[in-house]
């Protein structure tokens, strides 16, 4: 009896272990092919002419979540045939080494690159600023910088260092872009509900005033790791759109006064259509499923 | 390339810290604590392009000390220019590039370079020991204007339990602290090739496009009290 008991525990013991290396070998999977094959729910695109861009925040992990999720933005792809693609920062987790751009950034999102779809990334404050240098990311070797598209005019910020000169830059940008639509995106939330980070309230009190006297319209922001659409502040929209492969799950603190719609479940990310004096997003999980949707109107004074 | 900074912001330096001495005339005792704790000797084989000499606050009674602190500071800043555009100049140059390898090649050249000329590199090299209090006063006073919860928000992000010095490279498999926007105001500016950041409660002097850590000055955020 007592032998038996000992070959038990021993068998229990082997399949423990067993279990635990599997899951370990499951998790170090190489990054090159993703395993969740669920339908996506992104629904096509409203105008013609539009602008149509895709939204990426903290994204460089590398790891499955990261692949499944870069697999489900190539799906929505096909049916929302996004442009080019923004970075919220976070482009690499870890290291900045080669390898590390080749499995956080060139494989997962390999789709996309073969399909010439542009992307432009602002800087985290895991990414070293000489990621400016890396043609793919489309930065044009500075810090901050802007760019047109059509009818947009957007604005990725360095939100790590916002020194003076990216200040006075802001400020000349913002003041001589006379687009019908300003977009400006960074690593930061200057709203946000996270319960770890928070609202980047030093960072509100330098941008704020200037997004708000140039009539910006709408703020992209990673670095917390969900989705979070913050009710209009002061007339502006903010995203916080920082969970494409990192997950900070129920970070989102409950009943806060800024969530207008919260997801911190699953990893997602955003296409977004600028139609004239609209504009429509659409916020998705990993899984495929549309978890927010909407669209904005410009206002009479933007 | 090299930007140099304003007057201007070199007289609200002035004026900052000449306000700071006003309102505390008599040098606060751990501030004064804190610099002797930093203040090293200069070393023998200090670099010939950092100051040898310690820098003495102005006795003159026609120069403000805050003044001559900021001035003192912006030329140990263009020193280290001198060495960090002789680097590089003896390294590839860097264009845009779809090849990662390059830029972390580059990177690791510059810095290499930049530390075989600043073999002698001390603490206070550029943070001159006899005006470090104003630096560290500048962020302390930052702090005690901030919320609570503000504080303890930067203090959480800051990386901490970090082994860093002077002339090694800033550690990449950790992220660069988010320096607060507000308090980067009340510093001094920096030419673009430089940074400040803080890491474990130190403030540093970061080469940007080589990754060095070009000066430290430690202790300078206050402890949070829990």
């Amino acid at each position: 009896m007592k032998r038996l008991n000992v070959r038990l525990i021993t068998a229990l013991w082997i399949l423990l272990a067993l279990a635990a290396v599997g899951q370990a070998i499951t998790d170090q999977q190489p990054s090159t092919g993703a395993s969740i094959s669920s339908a996506t729910e992104v629904q096509p695109p409203a105008g013609k002419d539009s602008v149509k861009f895709l939204v990426i925040g903290d994204s460089g992990t590398g790891d499955r979540a990261q692949v499944e999720t870069a697999a489900q933005m190539w799906k929505a792809h096909s049916v929302f045939p996004y442009e080019f693609a923004i970075m919220l920062g976070d482009n690499l987790y870890g290291g900045e080494r080669p390898q590390d751009f080749v499995n956080k950034f060139e494989r997962p999102f390999k789709p996309m690159l073969d399909a010439k779809i542009p992307f432009y990334a602002a800087l985290g404050n895991h990414d070293d600023p000489n990621q400016r240098m890396y043609k793919n990311f489309g930065m044009g070797e500075k810090r901050f910088y802007t760019y047109q598209k059509k009818d947009v005019r957007f604005f990725a910020l360095d939100s790590n260092y916002m020194d003076k000169d990216q200040q006075r830059w802001l400020e000349e940008e913002l003041s001589k872009s006379n687009s019908k639509w300003k977009i400006a995106y960074c690593h930061h939330p200057i709203y946000s509900s996270g319960g770890r980070h928070g609202s980047e309230v030093d960072l509100r009190s330098i941008v704020e005033p200037l997004f708000i006297k140039y009539n910006l319209n709408v703020m992209f922001a990673g670095h917390e790791h969900f989705y979070e659409r913050i009710k209009p502040q002061r007339g502006i929209y903010y995203f916080t759109a920082g969970g494409s492969a990192k997950l900070r799950g129920g970070d989102i603190i409950s009943n806060s006064a800024l969530t207008a719609k919260g997801f911190d479940t699953d990893q997602s990310f955003m296409v977004v259509e600028i139609d004239g004096d609209v504009l429509r997003f659409q916020t998705i999980s990993r899984r495929g499923k549309r978890v927010d949707s909407g669209e904005i109107r410009r206002g009479p004074t933007s | 390339m090299t930007k140099l900074y304003s007057a201007a912001s070199i007289a609200v330096f002035a004026i900052l810290l000449s306000a700071c001495g006003k309102a505390d005339t008599a040098e606060p005792r751990a501030l004064a604590g804190a610099a002797a704790d930093q203040a090293k000797p200069a070393s023998a084989n200090q670099s010939a392009a950092t100051p040898a000499s310690t820098a003495a606050p102005s006795t003159d009674p026609g120069v403000n000390a805050q003044g001559a602190a900021t001035l003192e500071f912006k030329k140990r800043i263009d020193a280290y220019l001198k060495i960090h555009n002789a680097a590089e100049g003896k390294v590839p140059n860097l264009k845009r590039t779809d090849d990662p390898k390059e830029i972390s090649d580059r990177q690791a050249a510059l810095a290499k370079m930049i530390m075989t000329l600043r073999a002698g590199a001390q603490p206070g090299d550029i943070f001159a020991p006899e005006y470090q209090p104003y630096f560290i006063k500048i962020v302390q006073d930052d702090f005690k204007t901030r919320s609570a919860a503000d504080r303890k928000a930067i203090v959480n992000e800051l990386p901490a339990n970090i082994k860093i010095d002077i002339n090694t490279e800033y550690p990449t498999t950790i992220p660069l602290e988010t320096f607060p926007p507000v308090l980067l105001r009340k510093l001094p500016d920096l030419p673009p090739e430089l940074e400040y950041r803080i890491v474990n409660k130190n403030l540093i002097l970061r080469d940007v496009k080589a990754n060095l850590i070009v000066d430290i000055l430690r202790g300078v955020v206050p402890t949070i009290p829990s």
